[in-house]
């Protein structure tokens, strides 16, 4: 047969991908009690943290803890599926056939965000709930675009996380600084002008930390954020985007290398 | 390079190197393959026999497009394992077995699936083929189960399942039989000779000489990461010639006694092996001058001894050789 791969065989790979995520998750839906219990309480601390913030304070709860919980489970989802294939041998047969890895990661990440889109549902009721009525929105349909996008850059942010993934079998150590550092940076924890400006660069290098400030700018009037703006927030988006999705591709090439020179596609 | 060659291997080595230790400032190096060298031709049964730790791994894997070699070239098919993996890939199939490589949360099916997927199978062709690979390794019955219920030789025919999915030209088969009780060894044999009648190669590793001499024309005898034999079954039977083989067992022996056995005219190996409280010892004995009665002369005050010749079966011409590179 020796099919040589195709953009039609890549795509089915990514499907195939996505396919496993879906299956293995029916087969065994126990993180359904983590990623409900961490958007819940999320959503409670943020609405008592920012209940006094203004009349937007409401968006703002809501955009805080449902980032943190998407953040979190894109990040998390991505790189564990990577660890969980190298502790069940499965690395191995995946690496050796002819997709290359980073397709069957994408199909990952697809999962992960509609997973992660789950978290963000439960933010926003336990928060409405709370606050006792949805908030008022002043521009849904740019707020739907921005929000469509800050998931594409969350998507981003998780390839390059698995690739670190696949390079390193303790790559968990980078993952939880990075998420701490979003958490933290983008506001979501606490506003960011309580913060000393050391913890926003690092923030600044995920592109989701500039969609998030845009999508505040769109939906919270005088919203203020890191102060240059909604231009600038949108271009930072999509610019560090580019980045990240332009050198995703070469980044697997590396670590596939790395690897194989390695030698620790499987735990023992 | 040449085009009826599966497999060709130059001067290869593979070196490990680990970290460990707190804060990984141990480093560890392995060599774990010391100058292979190594010509497989297409359309047979190659077999690669070695002890634990040999490099049979290692090499199946760099054979594999799986690692990648420190130094010396590899092609397989024609065609560089480094340069050219992506040409590779989809033209290799690799069953490196055991418990681990399958989910085992979902059937076995939802399994080949993915993999059929991931080599480019196309969907009208995908099913069909899922079909007839389990019919293939006599698992149609158990396709809708979940791997988790398999039994380890289930395990091992769906592994070769996924490794024939997507009909490659050469088929690696590392150690295909290990843990499995004789019934399941057999059937996978059986099989496994089953596939090269569609003009697959196959190169498969083993522990035993047996399933090697049963399975493969030709053998390749790994010990410490050099090949230390390569021949055919015949070459290899030659070898034992008129070798005779003189087991002697009793409750322990003194060096003394060892190096009279060994000063014995025409004895070129004395192998010993512990069973319980009794050991044997093993002489290979090249000449007839040397006989059971001689034995048992040298050793006596031995309650229960015995002496018995038996016919040289290749296992010893195996053992001597992986006996020979460790000394
Ligand atoms: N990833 C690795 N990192 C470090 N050392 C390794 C690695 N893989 C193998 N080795 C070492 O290389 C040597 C050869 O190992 P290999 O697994 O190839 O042997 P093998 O012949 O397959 O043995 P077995 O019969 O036990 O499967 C061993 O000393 C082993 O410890
Ligand atoms: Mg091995």
């Amino acid at each position: 047969m020796a099919l040589a791969t195709t953009h039609a065989s890549r795509s089915r790979a990514t499907g195939a991908s996505l396919r496993l995520s879906i299956l293995l998750f029916v087969a065994d839906p126990q993180w359904l009690v983590p990623s409900t219990i961490a958007p819940i309480v999320f959503g409670l601390v943020s609405f008592e943290l920012f209940r006094n913030a203004g009349p937007y304070f409401l968006t703002y709860a809501i955009l805080g803890a449902g980032m943190m919980s998407m953040w979190g489970q894109t990040l998390y989802g991505s790189g564990w599926a990577t660890g969980a294939d190298r502790q069940l041998g499965t690395l191995e047969p995946t690496i050796q056939a002819p997709t290359p890895y980073l397709y069957v990661v994408l199909g990952r990440i697809i999962w992960n965000v509609v997973a992660g889109l789950f978290g963000g549902g439960v933010v926003y009721v336990v928060v409405v709930l709370a606050a006792g009525g949805p908030p008022s929105l002043p521009n849904p349909l740019l707020f739907v675009v921005l929000f469509v996008f800050v998931m594409v850059t969350l998507a981003a942010v998780g390839v390059v996380f698995a690739a670190a993934f696949v390079y390193s079998r303790y790559a968990g150590f980078i993952q939880n600084i990075g998420e701490f550092a979003f958490y933290v940076g983008t506001g979501c924890m606490f506003p960011v002008v309580l913060l000393p400006f050391w913890t926003n660069p690092i923030a600044l290098l995920f592109p989701p930390t500039w969609a998030l400030d845009a999508l505040r700018y769109a939906s919270i009037p005088g919203y203020t954020g890191f102060g240059w703006g909604f231009g600038w927030d949108l271009l930072g988006a999509v610019a560090t985007t580019a980045v990240y999705a332009s050198i995703a591709g070469g980044v697997f090439t590396r670590v596939e290398r790395h690897v194989l020179e390695v030698g620790d596609l499987s735990d023992y | 390079m040449s085009d009826d060659l599966a497999i060709e291997v130059r001067n290869l080595v593979r070196v490990f190197e680990s970290r460990k230790g707190f804060f990984f400032g141990e480093k560890n190096r392995t060599e774990a393959l010391k100058g292979v060298e190594l010509l497989v031709g297409r359309g047979t049964i190659f077999g690669l026999l070695g002890p634990n730790g040999a490099g049979k791994t290692t090499l199946t894997k760099i054979l594999s497009t799986l690692l990648l070699p420190t130094t010396g070239t590899v092609r397989v098919l024609g065609h560089d394992v480094v340069e050219e993996a992506s040409w590779l890939r989809p033209r290799i199939g690799l069953v490196l077995g055991g418990e681990r490589g399958l989910y085992n949360r979902i059937n076995a099916r939802e399994n080949l699936r993915y993999f059929a997927d991931l080599y480019g199978i196309p969907p009208v062709e995908r099913d069909r083929r899922i079909t007839e690979v389990l019919e293939r390794v006599d698992l149609t019955w158990a396709g809708d189960r979940r791997v988790e219920e398999y039994s380890r030789g289930m395990k091992q025919k769906l592994h070769i399942a996924r490794g024939i999915l997507h009909r490659p030209e050469i088929l690696f088969l590392d150690e295909p039989t290990i843990g499995l009780d004789p019934k399941s060894a057999r059937e996978t044999r059986k099989l496994v000779r089953s596939l090269v009648v569609d003009g697959v190669t196959i190169f498969l590793t083993t522990h035993y000489m047996f399933e090697a001499e049963e399975l493969c024309p030709q053998v390749a005898v790994l010990s410490k990461g050099r090949i230390v034999a390569n021949d055919t079954i015949g070459g290899l039977r030659q070898r034992v010639g008129g070798d005779r083989t003189i087991e002697v067992e009793a409750y322990g022996f003194e060096d003394r006694e060892l190096s009279l056995l060994r000063g014995l005219p025409g004895v070129s190996h004395v192998t010993g092996e512990e069973f319980g409280p009794r050991m044997r010892l093993t002489l290979r004995v090249r000449t007839w001058e040397t006989t059971p009665e001689q034995v048992g002369l040298l050793l006596p005050g031995h309650p229960e001894l015995s002496v018995r010749e038996r016919r040289t079966s290749l296992e010893d011409v195996y053992l001597d050789l992986v006996e020979e590179e460790a000394n």
